[in-house]
């Protein structure tokens, strides 16, 4: 189950941030996607040699903790996605696809001539989508 | 880590026992010790001490079922006190000497044999000799071997006295022991393999025993694979264990499983990491983790679970950090997926380690409540006496009891309940807090190191939260203020808030009533983070002590922070200081807000002048805008402006203040409003003017607002063009208008204005009488008339400039700069006062060739002073004079220099234009070759003839706007030429108007004959025409040279003859004269055109030849037809050595015919009667 996703921007804020716990840690997912900004600058600092990487959206797993895993996506335009579920075995295929969806779900928010860029993303219609998003990524990896 | 046991934490090492022979023990222990793999050595000076290595009673296999898993103490023994081999050494002298000896040695050796027996000891038997070449009897060897029961290579003849035989034996003694010990500890490891091979043993304990102690022992002889195997086997059954076993009471069988799981799982971690497997390890290790974290056991004794869970994170990041410099990068190629950097670092491990640390603080806090609650103090105290004699028991994670009975200690188990107590006992003993600290720390130290501040600062945080549960408020305050930054610079306004909650509770712990001021402003005036509706329930430690962001507990803050300010509430309980600080023991307390503080949110000032540009005492427009982003409204009481001029400072006060109106009013402006409300992200705006009284600039610097009696906001005033967003704000989806009304004043308005000097008060006057001439020292008078203020330290400043701004040198003369070469030049300036010699010195600071400065002595209101600059222009020119007055007003410090400016363009002209030409004598010429040829060198030179007069023609005109008046004039002639005026000269004092000119005639022979001959110079005195006044205008000399010549000997001359008029109808001749000047013969060939108005005889076309130094004359008669003026017939005559032709101008061959006879007359001269005839008089008077 995902428990939280974010959309952070370039000076590293968060522009959304959204958990869908019933439980009382909406703190400490904060506090673990401001951590796993992190590993995304080691990763973007420091590439794999290898090639396909270059072009890469995918940043994949950006690490494990206890509890869940924290997936990281950054768009062409550098800005960050930060997916954390507590599924212990997830694909690789489902979290791209996961994160193509959202990063589409994204551009469309975005795209409002009403969003100021690098502005907080308040749109209702982007929470409906994510929050659909969100439950298909469940549900798809049940089947 | 540290907690384990030595024998557990480091590989087993070999055992040896030598026996006898003391003095070589410390030798061959040291020996054993540097062998690969080392041996440790347990050295016994004599056989007395060999009963240590006596076999216990063993316990029989079919006993009941055992005591307790694993005996703590088995290891540490078989590490330092069973030996795997024993050496028994004897002096060769002791076995070869007299009987009693080797009865004694045979006796030891029984003894020995007795002890080892029972346990399977090696025995070795070393034969210590000094010497190499002692005979050794064989029989007495061959009767030791016997005895010993050993093989014979087992037997040793150890030299001593020989380096290297001792080396030599030394080394064969190693080998002995290694293949011993070797086989030793394969023969233990095989005995137990086949009870649990053979599966003879009754109760999973003594199969976890078993695997333990064949790991051992494969450990023992470095046999890795085969020590992981079994103590991952021991491991398994043990977890099969936890539902099973029913020996203990409950408690106390887990704390034992769990204490022997964390050994065989220590074992194996160090194993796995050991041999470079690290994914390996860290799987291994957190399925380890996932299957104990849930057997937390009954709540009152979960702290000790937790407890062991922080344990296996501690230790497991120590094995990471101490072997991390071994694992650098080694993905094992076995695991799917290869690690990332994150899952390696031990900083995670020490995290999670202090986070269970944690737990287990809170459950025991939840265990030592309740039992202080339920109030069981009799149970305690009877619990109490008994828990001084609870030991740790002779079985791994067990505990008993001990009683004297009889003179003997005996072991008595425990129950649950009085282990229990006994645990909390010990847990109170223990400081979690500083515990969870130092892990933090390490955590922080790895993580910083690493580069990843975020992790970094939450481990701060961490951190900082653990000092504040433990009351260390200004450690903590510290930490947090640390980690502030970054939560501020990112935006992460939840965990901002987070923050800021704990550091308002610490100052408020401290009594740090401004830092509580501060962090409270600052967290009413964080946004509120939109879908915090999420957090629900106050959940404690999780939110800090701020609660959940919300618009209410914004309010909440705001609302008590101002409160408190106003005395009505009292926040300040502190503990440590046991007083509660009521409203009269406020402090006042002033907050100052720059540029980079994080208040800005909470007030924001922003100021501008709506103009760039004013006069002194000019009023200007200035606003002054205020934007709080606090949640509720903020009534101001008092608004203070200051500038960097104190006279423009003004206070703003709410009408119903007159208090603090007369308090204030003295030196200060006051204006009044009726309402100083702050709304929350709405600007307020107010409009002033202001009056600036100094020049320079005037600039807006802080703005302090008095809110209530005692609180000061004393912020920075910041202009709207270069205004900082706010930092948490910026990120927000928020409506945002201008600070000013006027939206472009927004973005151009500047909070301070540049005031211009005072209009100056004094007339700087410039004269000047048209245009200046070239060569005459120009006057500008300059006056300076006061008109309104005084002349204190006036400066004068004169300066040149040349119009087209290319200085006064113009570029195009390629004459190198020269000071002569300056073409316009400021020579002096003279002070036309009367008191010349008291300013004399002074007066005149510096005057050079454009610039001048000079000082203006005192002038009072009404006064006046001039003076004259003297300019003289070399060349025409256009230059601009700037001249500009700079002087203070009064003679007070704080008087502003005032300038005036003033300037004047000025046309430096030519005064006279002076020209020259040569001409040769009427009707003469003479042949000069250098005019036939084409001249080769550029330069257009006149030629003039040798010793032939040419004319020279001087000519001087007034190019001038003014009339200019002649003098005199002279031509200074050179050395070889004679220059005489013909004619007289009679130029003095001549009038000249604009644009009239003056001629005079000069003969000129030259001297001798040179490519380049000066000719002379011509100096005219002139001076301007001053008709009016009486004065006498100064008489100047230009001077012009006329250019060098060229003079060469003509080879021919030639001239025409021919009466200066003549009469219609009276014939004449007209002669041709052709001078040969050369040694050569010269042939000339001549033609004559005809002309109409005459008629002529002789030939019309021929050739001469003329003889050297002589005359060729050629004649014709001529009639003339035709009166007035007419043109001679044309002749051509032409050199034919020097392919010259020469044809007289038509000026020179033209005649005048009169109709009859003329007569002149001329003035006081007489009557003049042309000589040809006297009969036409009447003819002059009629024309």
């Amino acid at each position: 189950m995902i428990v939280c996703v974010a959309v952070v921007g370039h000076q590293n804020n968060p522009l959304y941030l959204q958990s869908f716990t019933e439980a009382d840690d909406a703190l400490k997912l904060h506090h673990i996607v401001h951590c796993s900004l992190d590993v995304i600058d080691e990763r973007v600092n420091n590439p794999k040699k290898t090639g396909p990487t270059l072009n890469e959206t995918f940043l994949g797993l950006l690490y494990p903790t206890e509890n869940y895993k924290v997936y990281g996506y950054l768009t062409n335009t550098k800005v960050k996605f930060i997916m954390v579920t507590t599924d212990l075995d997830v694909r690789d295929v489902d979290v791209r696809n996961f994160f193509r969806r959202f990063h589409s779900a994204y551009v469309d928010a975005v795209s409002n001539p009403f969003h100021v860029p690098g502005k907080k993303i308040t749109s209702n219609t982007f929470a409906q989508s994510v929050r659909a998003i969100v439950k298909s990524f469940g549900s798809s990896t049940a089947v | 880590m540290e907690d384990y046991a030595e024998e557990i934490r480091t590989p087993p090492v070999a055992l040896v026992a030598v026996v006898g022979v003391p003095a070589l023990h410390q030798t061959i222990s040291a020996a054993l010790h540097v062998e690969q793999p080392p041996i440790n050595t347990l050295a016994l000076p004599d056989f007395s001490r060999i009963s240590i290595m006596t076999s216990k009673q063993k316990e029989t296999l079919d006993s009941s079922p055992p005591g307790g898993i694993m005996k703590r103490d088995w290891l540490a023994k078989h590490r330092t006190k069973i030996p795997a081999v024993v050496a028994a050494l004897f002096n060769y002298d002791h076995v070869c000497g007299d009987p009693a000896q080797w009865l004694q040695v045979c006796t030891d050796l029984e003894n020995l044999k007795a002890v080892i027996r029972g346990r399977n000891i090696k025995l070795v038997v070393v034969l210590v000799q000094s010497t190499v070449n002692v005979d050794t009897s064989e029989d007495r060897l061959i009767a030791l071997r016997k005895r010993a029961e050993i093989d014979a290579k087992y037997l040793l003849v150890f030299v001593q006295s020989d380096p290297s035989e001792l080396k030599l034996s030394l080394n064969r003694l190693a080998t002995v022991f290694a293949e011993l010990s070797h086989a030793y500890y394969r023969e233990e490891g095989r005995k137990i393999r086949t009870r649990i091979e053979k599966k003879i043993f009754n109760s999973i304990e003594l199969y976890v025993r078993y695997c333990f102690k064949v790991a051992v022992y494969a450990e023992f002889r470095r046999d890795w694979a085969e020590a992981l195997k079994f103590y991952e086997e021991g491991y398994n059954a043990l977890r099969e264990m936890v539902g099973t076993s029913t020996r203990l009471p409950p408690t106390q069988r887990l704390v034992e499983i769990k204490a022997v799981a964390e050994q065989l799982h220590f074992k194996v971690s160090t194993l796995l990491l050991h041999g470079g497997k690290v994914s390996e390890a860290i799987s291994w290790f957190w399925k380890h983790v996932g299957s104990y974290k849930k057997l937390t056991g009954l709540s009152n004794v979960a702290f000790l679970h937790w407890e062991w869970v922080s344990r296996q994170f501690l230790v497991f990041a120590e094995l990471l950090e101490t072997s991390s410099t071994t694992i650098q990068s080694t993905t094992s190629p076995l695991s799917k997926k290869p690690l990332t950097e994150w899952e390696v670092q031990p900083a995670y491990f020490y995290q999670l380690a202090a986070k269970y640390l944690r737990e287990k603080k809170h459950c025991l806090d939840q265990t030592l409540s309740l039992s202080e609650s339920s109030g069981e103090s009799g149970g305690t105290k009877a619990g109490e006496s008994s828990l001084e004699s609870v030991v740790p028991s002779v079985y791994v994670g067990q505990f008993s009891c001990i009683l004297e009975q009889e003179e003997a200690f005996i072991m008595q188990p425990l129950t649950d309940e009085e282990y229990v107590l006994y645990a909390i006992a010990e847990g109170k003993r223990f400081q979690e807090s500083y515990e969870i600290i130092a892990l933090l720390k390490k955590s922080f130290d790895l993580y910083s190191n690493a580069g990843a501040l975020r992790v970094a600062s939450y481990c701060s945080g961490q951190m900082a939260r653990e000092y504040y549960v433990a009351g260390d408020f200004s450690k903590a305050k510290h930490l947090f203020d640390g980690i502030t930054d970054l939560y501020r610079k990112e935006g992460w306004v939840t965990l901002l808030w987070e923050v800021l909650g704990y550091l308002r509770e610490c100052s408020r712990k401290l009594g740090s009533q401004r830092d509580f001021i501060e962090y409270s402003l600052e967290m009413a005036a964080l946004p509120t983070v939109s879908n915090s509706g999420m957090i629900t329930t106050d959940h404690k430690g999780e939110c800090g002590p701020a609660g959940p962001t919300s618009q209410q507990q914004k309010e909440k803050i705001q609302r008590e922070a101002f409160g408190f300010l106003s005395g009505e509430l009292q926040l300040f309980l502190n503990e440590g200081t046991n007083s509660s600080i009521d409203s009269t023991e406020i402090q006042p307390i002033e907050l100052e807000i720059d540029l980079v503080s994080p208040l800005r949110a909470a007030l924001l000032v922003s100021v501008a002048f709506h103009d760039q540009v004013v006069k002194p005492g000019v009023p200007t427009l200035f606003t002054l805008s205020l934007l709080s982003q606090l949640p509720l409204p903020v009534e101001i009481d008092q608004l203070e402006v200051q500038f960097n001029q104190a006279i423009c400072n003004f206070t703003i006060c709410k009408l119903e203040h007159p208090s603090s109106v007369a308090d204030s009013s003295g030196p200060l402006q006051t204006e009044t409003i009726p309402n100083l409300t702050l709304v929350t992200n709405k600007w307020l705006r107010l409009t002033y003017t202001i009056i600036a009284g100094q020049s320079g600039k005037l600039e807006c610097l802080t703005v302090i607002c008095k809110i209530g009696t005692n609180f000061k906001i004393c912020s920075r005033a910041e202009s709207p063009a270069s205004m900082e967003e706010l930092p948490v704000w910026k990120f927000e989806d928020r409506v945002e208008s201008f600070p000013t009304k006027d939206a472009s004043l927004s973005f151009s308005g500047q909070r301070f204005i540049q005031v211009e000097e005072p209009d100056p008060q004094v007339d700087l006057l410039l004269d000047s009488s048209g245009p200046a001439l070239v060569g005459e020292d120009f006057v500008v008078p300059v006056s300076i008339i006061s008109k309104g203020n005084a002349v204190h330290s006036g400066e004068l400043k004169i300066n040149l400039v040349d119009i087209r701004g290319g200085g006064l040198v113009s570029p195009r003369d390629m004459e190198p700069f020269s000071p002569d070469s300056l073409h316009v030049e400021l020579l002096r300036v003279s002070v036309s006062n009367e008191n010349e010699s008291e300013t004399g010195l002074d007066s005149i600071k510096n005057i050079q060739q454009s610039f001048g400065l000079l000082s203006v002595p005192f002038l009072d209101i009404e006064e006046s002073w001039s003076c004259k600059l003297e300019i003289r222009w070399h060349r025409p020119k256009v230059v601009m004079l700037y001249v500009s007055l700079g002087y203070l007003p009064s003679n007070e410090a704080t008087a502003q220099k005032v300038h005036v400016h003033k300037s004047m363009q000025i046309e430096g002209k030519t005064p006279l234009l002076i020209s020259h030409h040569f001409m040769m004598p009427f009707r003469q010429d003479s042949l000069l070759l250098s005019k036939i040829k084409p001249a080769t060198d550029s330069e257009e030179r006149e030629t003039l003839a040798l010793d032939e007069i040419s004319i020279l023609a001087i000519s001087a005109r007034n190019s001038s706007e003014v009339p200019l008046r002649l003098i005199s004039m002279s031509l200074e002639a050179e050395e070889e030429v004679v220059v005489k005026p013909s004619g007289e000269v009679s130029a003095e004092l001549a009038m000249l108007v604009p644009g009239e000119g003056f001629k005079w005639v000069f003969s000129v022979i030259p001297q001798s004959a040179a490519p380049s001959i000066g000719v002379g110079t011509v100096s005219l005195k002139w001076s301007r025409d001053l008709p009016n006044s009486g004065e006498i205008a100064p008489r100047i000399t230009t001077k012009y040279k006329i250019p060098v010549v060229k003079v060469e000997r003509p080879p021919l001359m030639v001239s025409l003859e021919c009466p200066p008029h003549t009469v219609l109808g009276v014939p004449f001749t007209l002669c041709l004269k052709i001078q040969n000047q050369t040694p050569l013969l010269q042939e000339i060939s001549y033609s004559v055109m005809d002309a109409q108005s005459f008629v002529l005889s002789g030939p019309h076309n021929g050739s001469i030849d003329i003889l050297p130094k002589s005359e060729g004359i050629l004649c014709y008669k001529l009639v003339p037809l035709m009166c007035g003026q007419q043109q001679l017939p044309r002749v051509t005559v032409t050199s034919s050595r020097y392919a010259a032709r020469l044809q007289l101008s038509i000026a020179a061959s033209a005649v005048f015919v009169f109709p009859s006879q003329p007569y002149f007359e001329m003035d006081g001269k007489g009557i003049k009667r042309l000589p040809a005839t006297s009969d036409t008089q009447a003819t002059l008077s009629v024309t």
